[in-house]
């Protein structure tokens, strides 16, 4: 299964002091079936997020944990998005990283681009999920069952 | 070849497949079968190119007797009496043979110690011929097309058992031409006898089992010879400060090396001269050298000589230094780089870990190199270590620096499970993404990375 990561919660998954919920993310990842993707703008704010980002996004390319995708086809991508004007959110870029890799896992806590994600008109075929860490519903950052049930299922991803 | 499939052989129990390419990277921890695979490859090339005996014991490589090789499962484990193993392969289109997948399967069993070949079976399309050699039987060939399958025993009863000889690795063709005499006159070989509910053979089936493009036939016409393997043995030879002119007999550890480069020194200038640039422009990328020369100690090309190699100071060109005095990432590589760039380079390059004693920008210069080799014709397998290599290998295919596309690389990562390894078939696609990897793929160095970046209590647990 694969999944997103928004820069706005990268210091949660990948620093020295990540949440219960990040850590847990990124163990996922890093140790067992998750597999990320990032490409373009994406990457970007995830090295500006976490400066060690891009150490551990090499190993985790080399070793088939992280996946990136052509950067003309998501700047492609995220034009069309901007031009058809259906979403909420500033992250149509985001949005594009998860129509072209299918990616279905979003983890963020944007409420705008939680919208977005969740809009079967935007993401589809599966829909998309949101694994967040809300400061009001979760303001401990705690891994939760439903964190443990989104982590567990494997049909949120198209790609290998 | 495309694929290689194996059962019961070494540290592989169950029946696994393992996808060739042009560039294949054997990677994995130590003792997960990598050099056992490499050397079915090789005994699998020899029998069904060079028709000869199969020999598990050939250097470089030494797994022993039977009972060594085939998967053992120790104390109530029960005792397993053959084992198999094939491969696939699909024909140049500029070959002289029929078109379409071929597949060559082989049985091993025991005899006096050794694994001997009791069964070989060549497929191609709908068409197929087989060879057997049972103690219990007489030695027969089974052949068969989409209208049925036949056999024919070449020897009478009386030859049974104690003439047995496993020694005999006829060509497929050679079992066409006692088969193509039987089927002309059916009622003169009571030995024909088809299967099942089979009819006896017609002219067509004939022509289809001729058709067969019999692997000995598969020549390289570029080349102008028979396609050849060569294995390279882990640690190469250690360079001498002079050398003696020699046969330059191929040999797994390079010793045959620098008398190859003085005969093309001395006698092929032509050749020697793009050896030389080759050489040369990787000694300069890799770091390691800017020239190579022969350094003739007598006035005649039978006298005794040295491999001299120069690295350049700026304006300066330095003085020439014996290769023994050089550091010995240069002498070790120096076999592997000169089999490479050859221009009758092995069609079939099996090496193990290229990348010893060189710096790792000589092991990613070394991982450019592979890729501008790499081609159906020059096929190289290649187990390593090296982080280098393999991601130099990742971005030359995503950046399209050298020859090699996505499909032309394959990663075959052996894995230990139990008493098992399994092989998976790993793929890079366009953007150089690792596709197909299993989660325990790597995770030794992401763990190692995730602990030196950040210090963390749990390190993602």
């Amino acid at each position: 299964m694969c999944a997103i990561v928004d820069a706005d919660v990268a210091h949660e998954v990948f620093s020295s002091n990540p949440s219960e919920a990040g850590d847990k993310f990124f163990g996922w990842i890093n140790k067992g079936s998750g597999r990320l993707v990032a490409a373009g703008k994406l990457l970007e704010e995830l090295e500006a997020g976490s400066p060690e980002f891009r150490d551990w996004g090499s190993q985790a390319v080399l070793s088939g944990k992280m996946r990136t995708l052509k950067e003309s086809e998501v700047s492609a991508r995220t034009e069309r998005i901007e031009h058809e004007r259906r979403h909420r959110s500033n992250d149509a870029h985001i949005l594009a990283v998860a129509q072209i890799s299918g990616a279905r896992l979003l983890y963020t806590n944007d409420g705008d681009l939680q919208k977005d994600f969740r809009d079967r008109k935007l993401i589809d075929k599966p829909p998309g999920r949101i694994y967040s860490t809300d400061k009001k519903k979760n303001p401990n950052k705690e891994f939760r069952p439903v964190h443990r049930r989104l982590l567990a299922r494997n049909d949120l991803c198209r790609v290998e | 070849m495309d694929r290689i499939t194996l059962k019961n052989y070494r540290c592989f129990h169950d029946r696994q497949t393992a996808r060739l390419a042009p560039l294949t990277l054997l990677v994995g921890e130590n003792s997960t079968g990598k050099t056992s695979f490499m050397a079915l490859i090789r005994v699998l090339w020899d029998v069904a190119y060079g028709h000869r005996v199969p020999d598990f014991k050939k250097p470089p490589y030494d797994l022993g007797s039977f009972d060594e090789i085939v998967h053992n499962r120790g104390k109530g484990g029960s005792r397993v009496k053959v084992f198999e193993a094939g491969f696939d392969a699909t024909p140049r289109h500029d070959m002289t043979v029929e078109e379409g997948n071929y597949c060559f399967e082989v049985t091993f069993g025991e005899n006096l110690t050794a694994p001997v070949i009791t069964r070989r079976r060549l497929t191609c399309n709908d068409a197929w011929i087989e060879d057997r050699v049972e103690k219990t039987h007489p030695r027969q060939i089974r052949f068969g097309t989409p209208n049925g399958s036949w056999r024919h025993y070449t020897f009478s009863d009386r030859h049974v058992a104690k003439d047995l000889d496993y020694d005999m690795i006829d060509s497929f063709f050679v079992l066409y031409t006692h088969l193509r005499s039987a089927t002309k006159n059916p009622e003169d070989h009571p030995d024909l006898v088809p299967l099942g509910d089979s009819d006896l053979p017609v002219e067509e089936d004939m022509k289809r089992i001729r058709r067969i493009g019999y692997l000995d036939h598969f020549e390289m016409p570029t080349m102008g010879d028979k396609p050849r393997a060569y294995a390279s043995a882990p640690v190469r030879s250690q360079p001498l400060r002079t050398y003696a002119p020699s046969r330059p007999t191929p040999d797994p550890q390079g010793d045959h090396v620098p008398m190859y480069l003085a005969n093309l020194y001395f006698r092929e200038q032509a050749q020697w001269n793009d050896l030389k640039h080759a050489l040369e422009t990787f000694g300069k990328t890799s770091g390691l050298f800017d020239e190579i020369s022969i350094g003739p100690l007598g006035k005649r090309d039978s006298e005794p000589f040295q491999v001299q190699v120069r690295k350049f100071g700026g304006r300066l060109k330095g003085p020439r230094r014996n290769l023994i005095d050089m550091g010995y990432g240069v002498s070790q590589v120096l076999p592997v780089i000169t089999e490479l760039l050859r221009r009758d380079a092995p069609s079939m390059f099996l090496v193990q870990q290229p990348e010893v004693h060189l710096h790792p920008s000589a092991q990613a210069a070394l991982g450019s190199l592979l890729c501008n080799v790499a081609s159906r014709e020059r096929q190289l397998v290649i187990e390593t270590h090296s982080d280098h290599l393999l991601d130099r290998v990742r971005m030359d295919v995503r950046d399209g620096a050298g020859r090699l596309k996505p499909e032309d690389v394959s990663i075959l990562y052996f894995e230990r499970r139990d008493l098992d390894v399994r092989i998976h078939s790993l793929r890079l696609d366009e953007e150089g993404n690792v596709l197909g990897a299993p989660d325990g793929y790597r995770s030794f160095f992401l763990e190692e990375t995730a602990r030196s970046l950040w210090k963390r209590q749990s390190a993602g647990t």
